[in-house]
């Protein structure tokens, strides 16, 4: 298991060096000029060389990935070109934001997924059997932009319940957490079903109802627990995903975050935040993906990884 | 079971709970949130070149001149100006008493400081080219006079001064290093906060040496989805959007709560034609293509009649707009004749270099075109492919089969000499300029000469109405519109008015209860 682990994050250096050279290329091969871009549609083309200078974009590429290397490996990720702070402090303003949002529509997911699935496992051919997968076909197909919309035309809008942008209190967090979570809901809400029901048959089920345990202690202690394993790993899975989903959730919401600061980074061709992001987001999804490891070590002791 | 049954009652209290509770109202009176469509580029007004940006600078900072309500320049830091005979020194006398919001006096050095770092190339300051090639030096006379010696004549120099790059910032600051990030001008409003990724906020300056203004705080956000923008205002959760996209206008015009403001149109959207690729060469091709624009239609469609079709290369908003010259008049037969006469019975095919958003307009070129029998190859491109493209060499253009790009412009200045020099004098043909079509006239580039060094204003005026007509004749671009600029505000906010261009103004604001 440690052996494991530490091969694992032993690797994540590696990873990360190669994933830097791949984004500090992709964002100077993107057609468009960050000097450009700065200075403006109307500035002269005199500006706009004096900006390249000025920015260091006219050094030659390896000389310029030298330098964020080296000081990327301080902790330095570089100055932002537009907030003009250091792309460090860009982050760990927005990083809040995102995670308490990842957190609440994680949530979300977990409580309205598990608890569909396990219904519609129980009470299988049912109405509300059928009702929740085609609502769970929905969800998992619906453009998380659209639905975003509607949800600010309805809530805010039209009723006026919510706000409908920022992150100013616990219930700015309402709308952008459940648009975010109605994807991986979905997706927990039909694996649980599925998982649920190749349980339920399983020898050890019967036994358990033999015993004379209640139907909540035969579904929650014994089906449920080793229903969790392709659940847990979906979950960890998609955290990519979630965060991916973030960017649109974020920019529709008007929501501080990582999203939103990278939709902005793009736009603006600000190379060193966009470079900052995408190296945060691999170390995240490298370690959701090694403590879904963990857990599941955890959840089913015969697990080990040699 | 009832395990379960007690955790999925608790899970639907908590989001009824969630559901029900009512949003507290936001800000009072003394409160005006505005949001716009992109964040700021920077908080030194010298550094940036957008409109939006400049919104949110203007309240903070001032120039020496400024645009009144009726687009004329009037003195502000200054109190008067004047000019030599030969148009080449322009000596301001400025207001005292004046104090930066950093407690910085106001003065001559203060302003010879501020354009200084303009001058220098070393700064590399994003606006600082349309100074550095008008302005020789700046010097300050006495305390209260300075003194610009420019370059060459130039009688558009109080326009010049009127814009956002033309603010005048605390010296103290700019040796600090920090008006990128914390602005400090003279204006009525002073810097509180920039949240990069929220908002910025601003409150109102009590050593302001004019009126002071009567809402305390100005709260600026901005969304990158124009549904947001409109969702925003109709909820009532902002007091104002800009700019309101055209297709939002038919929804909230019927809304009681909201009103619609309409600056005068700055700028022109035109199909920029490459008179050195064949069939374009021809003077009657370019002219068949204008014949064949319905931009009445365009107006109504794409603009929902916001906005008016261009008779003209300059803007109704410009100085030297002249409203009587001839556009071109819808007339699809008119342009297959002339087609026919240039030798082309069976039509041309025409392409055009597009950008994604404007993807709507184009298409509609292309269905009308097709009535004259004129094919449109649209070729779109992303934002920073299209520069590379429209900003190509004829060689480069040849190549790649760009007969014309779609373009809009607008002069700052409101100046007919920057919007008409940079776009069809012979020597900004791209890539050194925007003459995106290589239009060569030299009748045009004398007359544009003359118009750029005339200091009276009667005669500039004529000469600049010569030259609208001679370019029009010569049809160097398909005309469309004039877009007017159009924003929403919550109505109980009066005295708002949009400056040309998509500028928000904002001294005479009020917010009722």
């Amino acid at each position: 298991m440690f052996t494991y682990l530490f091969r694992k994050v032993a690797m994540l250096p590696i990873m990360l060096l190669a994933v830097s050279l791949l984004i500090f290329s992709a964002v100077r091969l993107l057609p468009g000029d960050p000097a450009r871009v700065m200075a403006g549609p109307q500035a002269t083309q005199e500006a706009v060389n004096d900006m390249h200078e000025r920015l260091g974009l006219g050094r030659p590429f390896i000389v310029q990935y030298q330098v964020f290397l080296s000081s990327a490996l301080r902790g330095d990720l570089g100055e932002s070109l537009h907030s003009k702070l250091p792309v460090t402090q860009d982050i760990a303003e927005r990083l809040p934001y995102t995670a308490g949002l990842a957190l609440t529509s994680y949530l979300f997911a977990m409580l309205v997924g598990l608890s569909t699935g396990i219904f519609a496992a129980i009470y299988r051919g049912t109405w509300f059997d059928h009702l929740a997968m085609i609502i769970a076909i929905l969800g998992a197909s619906v453009a998380n932009f659209w639905l975003a919309l509607m949800a600010l035309t309805l809530f805010s809008v039209q009723l006026g319940w919510l706000p409908l942008l920022g992150a100013d209190s616990w219930k700015s967090y309402i709308l952008p957490s459940v648009t975010l979570g109605v994807l991986p809901a979905a997706l927990i809400a039909r694996m649980t079903r599925a998982s649920m029901l190749e349980n339920l048959h399983q020898d050890f089920v019967r036994t358990a109802r033999a015993k004379g345990l209640s139907s909540g202690a035969v579904y929650l202690r014994h089906t449920l627990r080793n229903a969790l394993i392709p659940i847990v790993t979906i979950v960890g899975l998609n955290f990519g995903g979630l965060l991916g989903g973030a960017v649109i959730t974020e920019t529709v919401f008007n929501w501080p975050g990582l999203g939103r600061l990278l939709v902005d980074a793009v736009r603006f061709r600000d190379y060193a935040v966009i470079q900052g992001v995408t190296l945060l987001t691999v170390v995240i999804v490298v370690s959701i993906n090694l403590l879904v490891d963990v857990l599941l070590s955890a959840i089913d002791p015969r697990i080990r990884f040699e | 079971m009832t395990q379960l049954r007690r955790s999925s009652a608790v899970l639907t209290a908590l989001l009824s709970l969630s559901l029900l509770s009512v949003v507290s109202a936001q800000s009072g009176s003394d409160q005006l949130n505005i949001m716009q469509s992109e964040p700021p580029r920077s908080m030194d007004p010298a550094d940036q070149t957008a409109t939006f940006t400049g919104n949110v600078l203007a309240p903070m900072y001032e120039g020496l001149t400024h645009f009144n309500k009726a687009l004329e320049v009037e003195a502000l830091l200054a109190t008067k100006w004047s000019v030599n005979k030969a148009g080449t020194e322009w000596t301001f006398t400025l207001r005292s008493g004046v104090q930066f919001q950093d407690g910085t006096p106001f003065n001559a050095a203060a302003v010879v400081a501020s354009f200084q770092r303009q001058l220098d190339e070393k700064r590399g300051l994003a606006a600082s080219g349309r100074f550095r090639s008008v302005i020789d030096k700046v010097t300050a006379v006495n305390p209260t006079t300075v003194r610009f010696t420019l370059k060459k004549p130039y009688p558009a120099f109080p326009r010049l001064m009127s814009g956002d790059a033309a603010f005048i910032v605390s010296p103290a600051a700019d040796k600090k290093g920090t008006l990128g990030r914390q602005p400090v001008g003279t204006g009525p409003y002073s810097f509180v906060e920039w949240k990069s990724g929220e908002y910025v906020l601003e409150k109102a300056n009590p050593k302001y040496w004019g009126k002071k203004p009567s809402i305390q705080t100005l709260k600026w956000t901005w969304t990158s989805e124009p549904s947001v923008m409109n969702l925003a205002i109709q909820s009532g959760q902002v007091d104002m959007v800009n700019p309101l996209p055209p297709i939002f206008t038919q929804v909230l015009k019927n809304n009681p709560k909201v009103t619609l403001l309409q600056g005068k149109g700055a700028s022109v959207f035109w199909l920029s034609l490459n008179t050195k690729l064949k069939p374009l060469t021809d003077v009657r091709v370019r002219q068949a293509l204008n014949y064949a624009t319905d931009q009445k239609a365009l107006v109504t469609t794409l603009l929902r009649g916001y906005g008016e079709p261009a008779n003209s290369p300059l803007a109704p908003a410009d100085f030297g707009y002249d409203p009587t010259a001839p556009g071109y008049p819808y007339d699809a037969a008119k342009a297959k004749k002339l087609l026919s006469d240039a030798g082309y019975p069976n039509g041309v095919t025409i392409s055009v270099a597009s950008q994604e958003p404007d993807s709507s307009i184009v298409q509609a070129l292309q269905g009308m075109w097709a009535k004259a029998g004129i094919t449109l190859k649209i070729m779109q491109m992303e934002s920073g492919v299209w520069s590379q493209a429209a900003f190509g060499t004829p060689a480069e253009k040849a190549k790649a089969g760009i007969n014309s790009s779609f373009a809009s412009w607008s002069a700052g200045t409101l100046d007919a000499d920057g919007q008409l020099s940079p776009l069809y004098a012979t020597s900004s043909a791209s890539p050194a300029g925007a003459n995106l079509g290589f239009y060569s006239n030299p009748k045009v580039d004398a007359l544009l000469a003359q118009g750029s060094a005339e200091t009276d204003s009667a005669k500039r005026k004529a000469i600049y109405a010569q030259a609208q007509r001679i370019i029009s004749q010569d049809a160097a671009h398909v005309l469309l519109y004039y877009p007017s600029d159009i924003a929403a505000v919550q109505a109980n906010v009066k005295g708002v008015w949009i400056f040309p261009g998509g500028g928000i103004q904002l001294e005479d604001a009020t917010k009722g209860k």
